[in-house]
């Protein structure tokens, strides 16, 4: 059906003007974590944004899984997106969020003790999501993100927030996924997380 | 103070001049010319006794709305400032008082205008069968000096947690006297009010007049003493009340309440029921509600008040559209979770239900809850007509008719409306933000941005078209509801559907 799971040719987006992404191409095969790296402004937001189908191209293609990217639930089905922090329902509490993430999805990657577990929120389970602090609102993003099943993962500085121990867990926890054949798309700044993927820039030059 | 004072205005607006002063004065004497003639008709019209049936009604009504002056005075604050000065002024060491007194007029200007409404109104529903000038005088009089001491009340509530208790003692013995005066338990108490001798009238006024006063000097005495928390608290809040009013929209202001009420809420986590995809997603809104159960209380209690308006006197069409809009406020209650999802889809993508589902599964609980209000509503207008005591809408089964096949019909109305309002409200949830791109229109009676305009209409224009059939009930009613009742099934389904199988796609942000 298709041989790689994303595929960009010639990608150029001009955003008011001016232009963000210039010709690049970019081939990511299944199994594979790719860091997108550059200065703040080099257009790994809007790389991302396309990927997910969220930003029109000026002219190039964009293939996800063969076809162009389509913001509908059978994209969303197989691709899961987190770049800001969304908005939490409310009346829910954070271990609520993660359980009706469980509750959707038929076939969960875990079960929500153990993302509560892993993620280190089994304390702050009751809390609100607005009550929590900043960095513990991302690993509930993160948690709420990787409890459910997908095969293209796409992550927009996944490391905001997160303290330097943790940093190096979502290293492994993207590496797990990755083994279990899923792929990873990031937008990062953390030199660790880079140092593990592929790196790729923007400007369309493989690093 | 006075010297900060004189010092913001030299940097503000220019100070108004003589000509300033003279639009001011022309614009009221216009006004008071041109409502003069209308005024003085209405006035006129309430000289006379009234159906003690419907003075009860009238009263409770009264009672209800002094009962939400009180309420929305305590939510305000009242004592608030406006949110530069709070952050500039309020914590320098100037006068306390002097700087909260400006704020302190404002609100006794509005309890004044609000008391005058309330004179009005008592007056209209208790009738004033001689003496109109006196009366109407006596009933002013009473109902500032009520007001006045309410909003008295709250400043001192304000600054000190003991008076919070006669705030909230009154706020209940006001919902007492509500239910008591609609029971009809008080129509001698009532018949007696309406024709007291004049002297003991002025006796009550000058009384409440003494006690308002005595209240009005506390409070202001307790002015410097509110803690510069609270003040703070409310000044905020009502800057963002501005914020959100110039500047973005009024669906922020309920986002900042909403989650102000959960961040000071504490839960706890309970396992999701085990349910098909879009139905587990839209437990969210049940489970929320269930949360709430003071506020689903509150909306539920209020089916009555069509009851009430009827039999106050009001007009068919008016507690037509009055069971209406109680049963679309009832259904917006149950949105929350599309409202989130259309102002931020993020979370939506992450969970991955198509917006087909969502919408379908996340309908029931609005149909529910509206459906149960208007039924709820209407029967007990149904009620009300067979006890004959009045016929509030004239198709309805009154006295005269016995309750059988049409009284039936009326209260399935309510189940029928439940869909379409169901799908205004979703509507409602799902809209964007006001456009104030849109263009401003100038009419003779001023200008109209479309923007907000639109924004307001929208979810209710969907409710109306599919609640025509209802309306057309409703406003006349004819003799046989048999055929509109089928035609409200039809359209109420269809708006529904038609509103979940559009295929609108999710806004790209």
């Amino acid at each position: 059906m298709y041989d790689s799971i994303i595929n960009v040719a010639g990608l150029t987006v001009e955003l008011g003007g001016n232009p963000v992404l210039r010709d690049m191409d970019l081939t990511v095969s299944t199994g594979e974590i790719v860091a997108v790296v550059g200065p703040n402004g080099s257009g790994k937001s809007t790389l991302l944004r396309c990927l997910a189908g969220l930003q029109p191209a000026t002219s190039g293609e964009v293939r996800v899984f063969g076809e162009p990217p389509a913001d509908d639930a059978a994209f969303w089905s197989r691709v899961a997106l987190l770049t800001d922090e969304p908005a939490w329902y409310p009346g829910l509490t954070a271990r609520e969020h993660l359980e009706l993430m469980g509750a959707v999805h038929a076939r969960a990657r875990m079960t929500v003790d153990a993302a509560m577990e892993m993620f280190a929120l089994v304390e702050r389970g009751d809390s609100v999501p607005l009550n929590l602090s900043t960095g513990q609102r991302q690993r509930l993003s993160l948690a709420a993100t990787l409890l459910r099943p997908s095969a293209l993962l796409l992550l927009d500085e996944p490391e905001r927030g997160l303290d330097a121990d943790f940093r190096v867990r979502l290293g492994d926890l993207l590496a797990d996924y990755a083994a279990e054949g899923g792929t990873v798309v990031m937008a990062t700044h953390d030199p660790g997380l880079a140092a593990r993927s592929r790196q790729v820039s923007p400007s369309g030059v493989a690093a | 103070m006075r010297a900060v004072r004189t010092y913001l205005r030299s940097h503000g607006r220019a100070p108004a001049t003589v000509l300033d002063r003279y639009v001011s004065l022309f614009a009221l004497a216009m006004l008071l010319a041109v409502l003069g003639q209308p005024l003085s008709t209405m006035l006129g019209g309430l000289a006379g006794p009234v159906d003690p049936a419907r003075a009860g009604a009238g009263v409770a009504l009264i009672a209800l709305a002094l009962a939400g002056f009180l309420a929305a005075a305590r939510a305000a604050g009242p004592v608030l400032l406006p949110a530069a000065d709070a952050s500039w002024l309020l914590l320098s060491p100037l006068n306390r008082r002097r700087l909260l007194a400006r704020g302190g007029r404002a609100l006794l200007v509005i309890a004044v205008v609000a008391g005058v409404l309330l004179g009005l109104g008592a007056l209209a529903v208790l009738g004033a069968p001689d003496q109109l000038v006196w009366r109407l005088l006596g009933a002013l009089v009473l109902g500032v000096s009520v007001s006045v001491a309410g909003m008295a009340l709250a400043v001192l509530a304000q600054g000190s947690p003991s008076w919070q208790v006669w705030v909230t003692a009154a706020t209940v013995a006001l919902l007492v006297l509500a239910v008591v005066a609609v029971s009809g338990q008080a129509r001698t108490v009532l018949a007696a009010a309406a024709s007291v001798p004049l002297p003991s009238l002025a006796a009550a006024a000058s009384g409440a007049v003494v006690v308002s006063g005595l209240l009005v000097r506390q409070a202001w005495a307790s002015l410097s003493r509110i803690p510069t928390r609270t003040l703070l608290g409310s000044s905020t809040r009502a800057g963002h009340v501005a914020t959100a009013a110039v500047s973005l929209d009024p669906g922020a202001l309920t986002w900042i309440a909403e989650d102000n009420h959960w961040r000071a809420r504490t839960l706890t986590s309970r396992r999701w029921p085990s349910l098909p995809a879009p139905l587990a997603l839209a437990w969210q809104d049940w489970r929320r509600l269930a949360r709430r159960p003071g506020r689903l209380a509150g909306v539920f209690g209020a089916v009555a008040l069509p009851a009430v308006l009827a039999q106050a006197g009001a007009a068919p069409a008016v507690v037509g559209v009055m069971v209406l809009a109680g049963a679309m406020v009832a259904a917006a209650m149950g949105v929350s979770g599309t409202r989130r999802d259309g102002d931020n889809p993020a979370l939506a993508r992450l969970i991955g239900v198509g917006r087909r589902p969502a919408l379908a599964a996340r309908a029931l609980l609005p149909v529910v809850l509206s459906g149960t209000w208007a039924t709820l509503a209407l029967a007990g207008l149904g009620a009300l007509a067979a006890f004959g005591a009045v016929a509030p809408i004239s198709g309805m089964p009154s006295a005269g008719v016995p309750a059988g096949a049409l009284g039936a019909g009326w209260w399935l109305f309510g189940l029928l409306v439940a869909p379409a309002l169901a799908a205004g409200a979703l509507r409602m949830a799902e809209r964007s933000p006001v456009d104030h791109s849109m263009p401003v229109i100038d009419t003779p009676g001023g200008s109209i941005p479309t923007g907000p305009v639109i924004w307001a209409a929208t979810g209710v224009d969907l409710a109306v078209l599919g609640c025509l059939p209802a309306l057309a009930a409703l406003l006349s009613p004819p003799s046989a509801v048999g055929g509109l009742l089928m035609a409200q099934a039809v359209s109420g389904v269809l708006v529904l559907a038609g509103y979940v199988w559009r295929g609108r796609r999710k806004r790209a942000t």
